[in-house]
C-alpha cells in the first residue's frame, strides 16, 4: 500500500468513526417510560448523521418554498461578486499608492484607522444603505477581500527591486513599458497570493449578511439562521455542511488558479 | 579593477546615469550625459532576468521595447538563443535554471539590441570556474562580431587578461586611476590556451604586483579604521 492511499485510508476510517458514534450515541439509549426518552447525546442540539441525510433531500425537493441548491447559488453569486470586485479594486488602489509615496503618506492613517474597525461593525451600516438584497453581500464581502488584496498589493508594488526597473530601462523601456512589463506583474505576484484567502473572507462576509439579509437575502446564511428560528438542528447541519464544503470548493478552484497564474514561482515548480 | 568598495561599480553606474556625478561631467562623444543614455547595455551583477517571462520572453524584451515587429521580433530572438546555446530552454522559466544559465540569458537580451557601449558589472562573479569560462568565452564570440566598447568590472584578474586590451586598476578608497595597462595578448583569445602562454603569465605577474598593493592597503584600512 503505498503512502498516500494509507494516509486516505485513515482520512476514510475517522469519518466513519465519527459518524458512527454521532449516530450511535444520538439514538435512544433505554427506553424507561414511554413519555421519557433517554439519549447518550441529545439530537435536539446536533441533530444525527441519517437526519441530515434526509434533510439534505428534503430541502432539495420541491416540498419547500425555495430549494437548498437555490441557496447555494445565491450564496455563490453573492461570493463571487464581492470576491472579483475587491481584488479589482484592491489591486487598482494597492498599485496607485504602492507607486506614488506621497498620496501613500498621506492616506496612510485613515487605510489603518478604516481596517482596524471590525468589519462585522460595518453590518448594520451596509443594511442600511443597501437594504437586504445581493447588493449589501457583495458589499459586505468586498470589504473585507478589498483590503487584503489592497496590503497585498501595495507591499508588491512598493518593494518592485529597482534593479529590474534599472534593466528595463537599459533594454529601452518607456515609463509605461516598465508600468506594464515590470511594475504590474510584480505587484500581481503578491496579489495573487492573496487570491485563496480572499475567497474565504469573501464568503465570511456574505454569510454575515445573509444571517440579517432574512428571506429576501436568501442564500445559506438565511438557512441557518431560519432553523435556528425553527430550532431545526438537521436543517442547520445540512447548512453548515454544504457551506463547508463550498468553502473548500472555492479555496481550491482559487488555488489551482493561482498556481497556474504564479507557475514562473519556484514554490510551484514541483512539476505539472 | 580594484579592491572592494573602491568605486567600481560606482564609476559604471556614473556612465550609466544612474548615479548623478558630484563634481565633473561624463562625456560620450564629446556630448555631457545626462540620465540613462540610449545605445548602452549594462549588465549588472545581479540577477536581473524577470523571473515571470520565459526565457525568450526575456530575450525579446528589448526588442519588444521598441516596436520591432513579432516575425523579426521570432526570428532574432530564435537566433540570440541558439548562439547561447539555450536551445530547448525557450519556455523556461528563469527558477528552472542555473545561475550560468541565468546570466546568459541576461547577456543575450542586453546583446540582442545591439548597444554601442556595454557596460558590465562583475556578470560572471558568483559563477564556478567552469561557467565561468564558458561564459568568457561566449562573451569573447559575441563580441568578436561587433568589437563594441565594453567597460567590464572584476575582481579576478585572470579574467580581466583573459577578456580586456586595457585594464585600470583602481586604488582604494578614495578611488583614483592608480595604473592603466595594456594587455598585449593577441586576438582571437582561447580562453583556456592563452592561460598556457608565456605572455599571459608575464601580463599576470605584472598586473598582481600592482593590484596586490592596492589589495594590501584595502585590508590594512580594513583592519585599523572599522570604526572609520
Amino acid at each position: 500500500m503505498s503512502d498516500r492511499t494509507r494516509v486516505n485510508a485513515w482520512r476514510v476510517l475517522i469519518l466513519v468513526l465519527m459518524l458512527g458514534f454521532w449516530e450511535g450515541l444520538t439514538r435512544p439509549a433505554v427506553t424507561k417510560s414511554v413519555s421519557r426518552v433517554v439519549y447518550f447525546v441529545d439530537p435536539f442540539f446536533i441533530s444525527r448523521p441519517s437526519a441530515i441525510w434526509s434533510r439534505f433531500w428534503h430541502l432539495n425537493s420541491g416540498a419547500v418554498r425555495v430549494p437548498l441548491w437555490h441557496l447555494l447559488l445565491s450564496t455563490l453569486e453573492s461570493t463571487l461578486l464581492g470576491f472579483a470586485v475587491g481584488v479589482g479594486s484592491g489591486f487598482v488602489a494597492g498599485l496607485v499608492l504602492g507607486r506614488n509615496a506621497r498620496l501613500a503618506a498621506v492616506l496612510h492613517p485613515y487605510i489603518v484607522a478604516f481596517n482596524s474597525l471590525p468589519r462585522i461593525a460595518l453590518v448594520p451600516l451596509v443594511t442600511m444603505i443597501f437594504g437586504f438584497g445581493l447588493v449589501a453581500k457583495v458589499v459586505l464581502a468586498w470589504l473585507i477581500v478589498f483590503f487584503i488584496v489592497f496590503f497585498n498589493t501595495f507591499q508588491g508594488a512598493r518593494g518592485v527591486d529597482p534593479d529590474l526597473i534599472h534593466a528595463a530601462r537599459f533594454l529601452g523601456a518607456s515609463e509605461r513599458q516598465v508600468m506594464r512589463t515590470v511594475i504590474v506583474p510584480s505587484a500581481l505576484a503578491w496579489t495573487f497570493a492573496s487570491l485563496t484567502p480572499s475567497v474565504s473572507f469573501a464568503l465570511i462576509g456574505v454569510v454575515i449578511g445573509e444571517f440579517i439579509g432574512g428571506e429576501s437575502g436568501g442564500g445559506i446564511g438565511y438557512l441557518i439562521i431560519a432553523s435556528l428560528g425553527s430550532l431545526n438542528a438537521a436543517d442547520m447541519m445540512v447548512a453548515l455542511l454544504v457551506l463547508g464544503l463550498t468553502g473548500i470548493v472555492l479555496a481550491l478552484g482559487i488555488h489551482q488558479v493561482e498556481a497556474r497564474l504564479l507557475r514562473w514561482r519556484p514554490e510551484y515548480q514541483a512539476r505539472g | 579593477m580594484g579592491p572592494s568598495g573602491c568605486g567600481k561599480s560606482t564609476v559604471l553606474n556614473l556612465i550609466a546615469g544612474l548615479v548623478e556625478p558630484t563634481r565633473g561631467a561624463i562625456r560620450l562623444d564629446g556630448r555631457s550625459l545626462t540620465g540613462i543614455p540610449a545605445h548602452v547595455g549594462y549588465v549588472f551583477q545581479k540577477d536581473t532576468v524577470f523571473p515571470w517571462r520565459t526565457v525568450s520572453q526575456n530575450v525579446e524584451l528589448g526588442l519588444a521595447y521598441r516596436g520591432v515587429p513579432r516575425a523579426e521580433r521570432e526570428r532574432r530572438v530564435r537566433e540570440a538563443i541558439r548562439l547561447v546555446g539555450l536551445e530547448g530552454f525557450e519556455d523556461a522559466f528563469p527558477a528552472t535554471l542555473s545561475g550560468g544559465m541565468r546570466q546568459r540569458v541576461a547577456l543575450v537580451r542586453t546583446l540582442i539590441v545591439e548597444p554601442e557601449i556595454l557596460l558590465m558589472d562583475e556578470p560572471f562573479g558568483a559563477l564556478d570556474t567552469h561557467t565561468k569560462l564558458r561564459l568568457q568565452a561566449q562573451l569573447l564570440a559575441l563580441w568578436t562580431g561587433k568589437r563594441q566598447t565594453v567597460v567590464f568590472v572584476t575582481h579576478d584578474l585572470a579574467e580581466a587578461i583573459t577578456l580586456a586590451d586595457r585594464v585600470i586598476v583602481l586604488t582604494s578608497r578614495p578611488g583614483r586611476v592608480k595604473h592603466v595597462h595594456a594587455v598585449k595578448l593577441p586576438r582571437p583569445r582561447d580562453v583556456i590556451r592563452i592561460r598556457e602562454t608565456d605572455e599571459y603569465a608575464h601580463e599576470f605577474s605584472a598586473l598582481w604586483h600592482v593590484l596586490g598593493e592596492e589589495f594590501a592597503k584595502a585590508e590594512a584600512a580594513e583592519e585599523t579604521g572599522g570604526a572609520a
